[in-house]
């Protein structure tokens, strides 16, 4: 594990600060995430419910509930930005990890959202829709809605089961086996919440005082707390890590809590109503031990492994220090460096391969088998160089350079142009060349050359799939003497071979005729 | 690296951050705080005036901003930081170190924007009369708060462009009061009220008003957009020139990619959207309700290409940096990177050493493209790999991942020892010549189930 470590820069807070006030965020988040799912949940009960001409009338209670969607599900949502603040900083690694691995699905989390968000707000705005649309609407959106959730425990199982994380790879990005069976319980565990948290907010908000509406809904948390009774032995049963005692504390506090909440319901009159103030304090202490449970059962897991990150992260950062400096020196010298002139822009981008001088000597020429051209011998006209190096050669090393644009390219071959002459004619031959001679580089020209260059220079079809190509000679040519060379040794790594034996008047017979094909 | 990597198919990492990025500017910027502001300001007509066409337009234009604010401009602003956690864990892991108190201020300023908005639209049908003026208030206080979360976000934005003394103090300070800080949060700000009257004009026409009404909302909303709009391009002048020239210089190329080679295509149609905008803000201030309404939707879909063209920009001008000094954009550091060219990149990875059982060219040159490339290339989709190397020999590419950094000034290094450099261009050669197919590219494909295949 010891490439494994945490992030380098420093943390703001302390661990102790960061887990004190991810669980405050994270609660606070919950108590909203609760409310948004269990609104959904009970609006698209009700819908139906009323539709099949259940008791409760025309009042389509379903939007009264739905009303608050609105605020819960925005206050859900920033209010999760702390708890995923703290908890991507107080535990980097195996958080993001867990993300990673399940990476698809969890950007697929602002898709959900957007869905179902929308999705209810027009239900909930759009007050009359056609009834079925109305329900494939809802449905849809609650389904969209409930994934959510069903990846954001996903994500934390991973991110908790560091030991399992090569089996997860192996099971193609998915939780598995015993991982997967506890998932399914925490799930659940989180819908049955939404359903005992939502029903009790409506219970005490939605429902005007009226007791048909209590009665129904005191059904949803009476069921939904049973529900999570077993739910949560399950879950406890599934649970990877044996608890320790103060785990266990927490849960049977929160159990309890919720006994208690049963028991004040049963013990209600038939005609009377529930008092907020009784029920408020129970809710919530069920709430927070649960969710303490939760982070305790959480931090098992990461704090080991946390520590470890560090220490960890201490010696990688020991072993990149010696680099620090030199890293900062570089930094500050490439944003020194403005790519606007050709000159630059020859000296960077060009001169490892074609060399400081042009003469394509550059310190990687040696490793390339085609060699750089040596640019101060070329003489071409502006297109072709132009078409050059946006195209770049193909079955060369030499790549294209769009990514300098025009004015970019046109300085660059400005530069070369008034350093090297490279948009010049080519320079008449040096040296006399006897008729016999000249006469007798046409015949090569004619018999062999013509093979690959075309009669007329521009290439033949032969050669039109050549990689690289040989260059047109009425748009490009080398200095004669920079041909003589190439005609003497041929150009390595292509097809044109060496015609060293062929007498020097008539290679340079041959420097003639390719030279003069070249137009203005 | 410490972290798995993924790789999103086809439209690869850098572009799935920017269509969501791009989409919550404008929801952000143009409906949040423009169009809000908007809002406020027509029920405060309504309430001066006592107008009825005012307050309705305004309660009506708050139904509709709230459920898109909070349904897609918040969920697609966290969006940015759920997608960055997936695919550049260390980058944002890092930001939020040095951020955590402007990350964490701003949610608290992003909570009160919330609640607050909640207040106003819920209390708008009973604050009425007497009361009407406090809701008002709580409007504007709304306000303040999209202000404030703007300033916050524009530090840490500015600061991955022009992070001034950070890479050699670390301090806070000089990293979120940078340079650009200023004239981004103005240009921002001028922006936002700029869009803000446009998506106005396009409400208004979208729904049925009173013409005498509609002619008055016109003009008002012509004028804001008119003064915003002269203000944004003052700001965006001060913007651009405090930013260094290194990488600004590839701004043409940056807007332009595949057409870099005609530039006068950048300034032809900058020149006809200004034309068509300035003639848009004219009938609109003449009050012309036929020219506004034919020229709203082409005014629309221009400003969401401002918007689009500056933050593509200024991503793209931030070089090869994801943080600049520290951080290069393929999360690799500065500093680390000239030690894995000597320890070696697939040696200390950790992912890259549990996963993979029998080393080969393939899954080494298919891990090392993840790692080194995967943030702006992918194989086979958009800034395709295969294509950018097409043509080339293997010796050819070798030597340019040797100067990458050097040719091609906006890409990071290449990190890895001599051998590490030969495997990937081995890999990258044969991959161009299509000698090699992957099973899954979103992984450090090959590689399938964990284990190579």
């Amino acid at each position: 594990m010891s490439s494994l470590f945490d992030i380098l820069l420093e943390k703001p807070l302390s661990d102790e600060w960061l887990k004190g006030l991810l669980f405050a965020s994270f609660t606070l988040h919950m108590i909203f995430v609760l409310l948004t799912i269990g609104t959904a949940i009970l609006s698209i009960y009700y819908f139906i419910h009323t539709w099949w001409g259940g008791k409760l009338g025309e009042l389509r209670w379903d939007k009264e509930i739905l009303r608050t969607f609105m605020a819960h599900k925005s206050l859900a949502v920033v209010l999760g930005v702390a708890a995923l603040l703290l908890i991507q900083l107080g535990s980097s690694v195996p958080f993001f990890t867990g993300v990673n691995l399940l990476a698809p699905f969890w950007m697929l989390i602002i898709v959900f959202l957007v869905i179902a968000f929308l999705s209810f707000d027009a239900l909930g705005h759009k007050i009359d829709v056609h009834h079925y649309l109305h329900l494939v609407f809802g449905i849809i959106a609650l389904i969209f809605l409930l994934a959510v959730p069903a990846i954001f425990v996903a994500v934390l199982v991973t991110a908790e089961n560091s030991d399992k994380w090569l089996t997860i790879i192996a099971n193609g990005y998915q939780l598995g086996g015993p991982l997967a069976i506890h998932w399914l319980f925490r799930y659940l565990h989180v819908l049955g919440a939404a359903i005992v948290f939502g029903a009790a907010f409506h219970y005490f908000f939605s429902t005007r005082e009226e007791i048909e509406k209590k009665k129904s809904i005191l059904k949803w948390i009476v069921a939904g707390l049973l529900l999570q009774f077993i739910l949560g032995i399950m879950l406890y049963s599934s649970l990877p890590e044996k608890p320790d005692y103060i785990i266990n504390i927490s849960l049977f506090v929160g159990v309890t809590a919720a006994a208690v909440l049963l028991w004040v319901i049963f013990t209600i009159n038939k005609d009377s109503a529930l008092n907020i103030k009784k029920v408020l304090p129970i809710v919530m202490l069920i709430l927070v031990s649960m969710l303490l449970a939760r982070q305790f059962i959480q931090d098992t897991t990461f704090v080991p492994i946390e520590k470890q990150l560090q220490v960890n992260a201490k010696a990688y950062q020991k072993e990149l220090q010696p680099y620090h400096q030199e890293a900062l020196n570089k930094y500050q010298s490439d944003i020194n460096i403005v790519y606007d002139s050709g000159g630059t822009i020859y000296l960077k981008s060009c001169t490892f391969c074609h060399g400081e001088n042009a003469d394509g000597n550059g310190s990687e020429a040696k490793n390339l088998a085609i060699p750089p051209e040596d640019i101060s011998a070329i003489r071409t006209t502006r297109p072709y160089l132009h078409k050059i190096l946006v195209e770049g050669i193909p079955g060369s090393a030499m790549p294209y350079f769009t990514f300098f644009d025009r004015y970019k390219i046109e300085a660059l071959i400005n530069y070369l142009d008034s350093k090297y002459y490279v948009l010049s004619l080519p320079e008449p031959v040096p040296v006399k060349i006897p008729e016999a001679a000249l006469q007798q580089a046409q015949k090569i020209f004619n018999e062999t050359c013509f093979k690959c260059h075309g009669m007329d220079g521009r290439g033949s079809a032969l050669s039109k799939g050549f990689q690289p190509p040989p260059p047109d000679f009425t748009l490009f040519s080398l200095s004669p003497e920079r041909t003589f060379d190439v005609i003497t040794k041929g150009y390595p790594g292509t097809v044109m071979p060496p015609f060293s034996n062929l007498p020097e008047d008539v290679r340079w017979g041959l420097v003639k005729i390719v030279n003069e094909k070249r137009k203005p | 690296m410490e972290f798995p990597i993924f790789q999103v198919p086809y439209l690869g990492n850098a572009m799935t951050i920017a269509l969501d990025a791009v989409l919550h500017v404008i929801i952000g910027h143009g409906l949040a705080i423009g169009a809000l502001t908007m809002v406020v300001i027509s029920e405060y007509f309504g309430f001066k005036k006592s107008s009825r066409d005012w307050e309705i337009f305004a309660k009506e234009y708050l139904k509709f901003l709230i459920i898109i604010i909070t349904g897609v401009g918040a969920v697609t602003g966290v969006g940015i930081w759920f997608i960055t956690s997936a695919l550049a864990p260390r980058g944002i892991g890092s930001l939020l170190r040095v951020f955590f108190w402007p990350w964490f201020i701003e949610w608290i300023v992003f909570t009160s924007e919330v609640v607050v908005i909640l207040i106003y639209y819920f209390t708008w049908d009973k604050w009425t009369g007497e009361r009407k003026k406090k809701h008002i208030y709580i409007g504007l206080s709304y306000i303040f708060f999209a202000l404030t979360s703007a300033f916050l976000i524009t530090g840490i934005l500015g600061f991955m462009l022009t992070p001034d003394g950070w890479p050699w103090d670390e301090s806070f300070w000089s990293a979120f009061f940078n340079p650009s800080f200023l004239p981004q949060l103005l240009l921002r700000i001028s922006g936002s009220f700029a869009l803000g009257a446009i998506f106005s004009v396009g409400f208004l026409f979208a729904t049925s008003r009173e013409a005498v009404f509609r002619k008055e909302a016109l003009r008002f909303f012509g004028k804001v957009a008119l003064f915003s709009f002269s203000a944004a391009v003052i700001f965006a002048w001060w913007y651009f020139s405090v930013i260094p020239s290194t990488f600004k210089t590839f701004a043409i190329f940056a807007v332009l990619r595949r057409f870099s080679q005609q530039p006068e295509i950048f300034y032809i149609i900058t020149a006809i959207s200004v034309f068509i905008f300035v003639l848009f803000v004219l009938s609109a201030l003449r009050g012309s309700t036929f020219l506004s309404r034919v020229l709203i939707i082409p005014v629309l879909l221009i400003s969401i290409g401002y918007v689009a063209e500056y933050e593509g920009v200024r991503e793209f001008i931030r070089g090869p940096y994801i943080m600049p000094g520290y951080m290069y954009a393929n999360q690799v550091l500065l500093k680390e990177s000239p030690f894995l060219d000597q320890a070696g990149t697939l040696e200390n990875s950790y992912w890259y050493g549990i996963t993979t059982n029998s080393p080969n060219y393939i899954n080494q040159g298919a891990y090392l493209f993840a790692q080194d490339c995967s943030m702006c290339h992918t194989i086979g989709g958009i800034n395709d790999i295969k294509k950018r190397i097409k043509g080339r020999t293997e010796d050819g590419i070798l030597v340019i991942l040797n100067h990458t950094h050097e040719m091609v000034p906006f890409m990071p290094p290449f990190s890895g020892t001599d051998q590490e450099r030969k495997i990937m261009a081995h890999f990258l050669y044969q991959l161009s010549n299509e000698n090699i197919k992957l099973g899954e590219p979103s992984r450090f494909a090959p590689i399938k189930g964990g284990k190579d295949e």
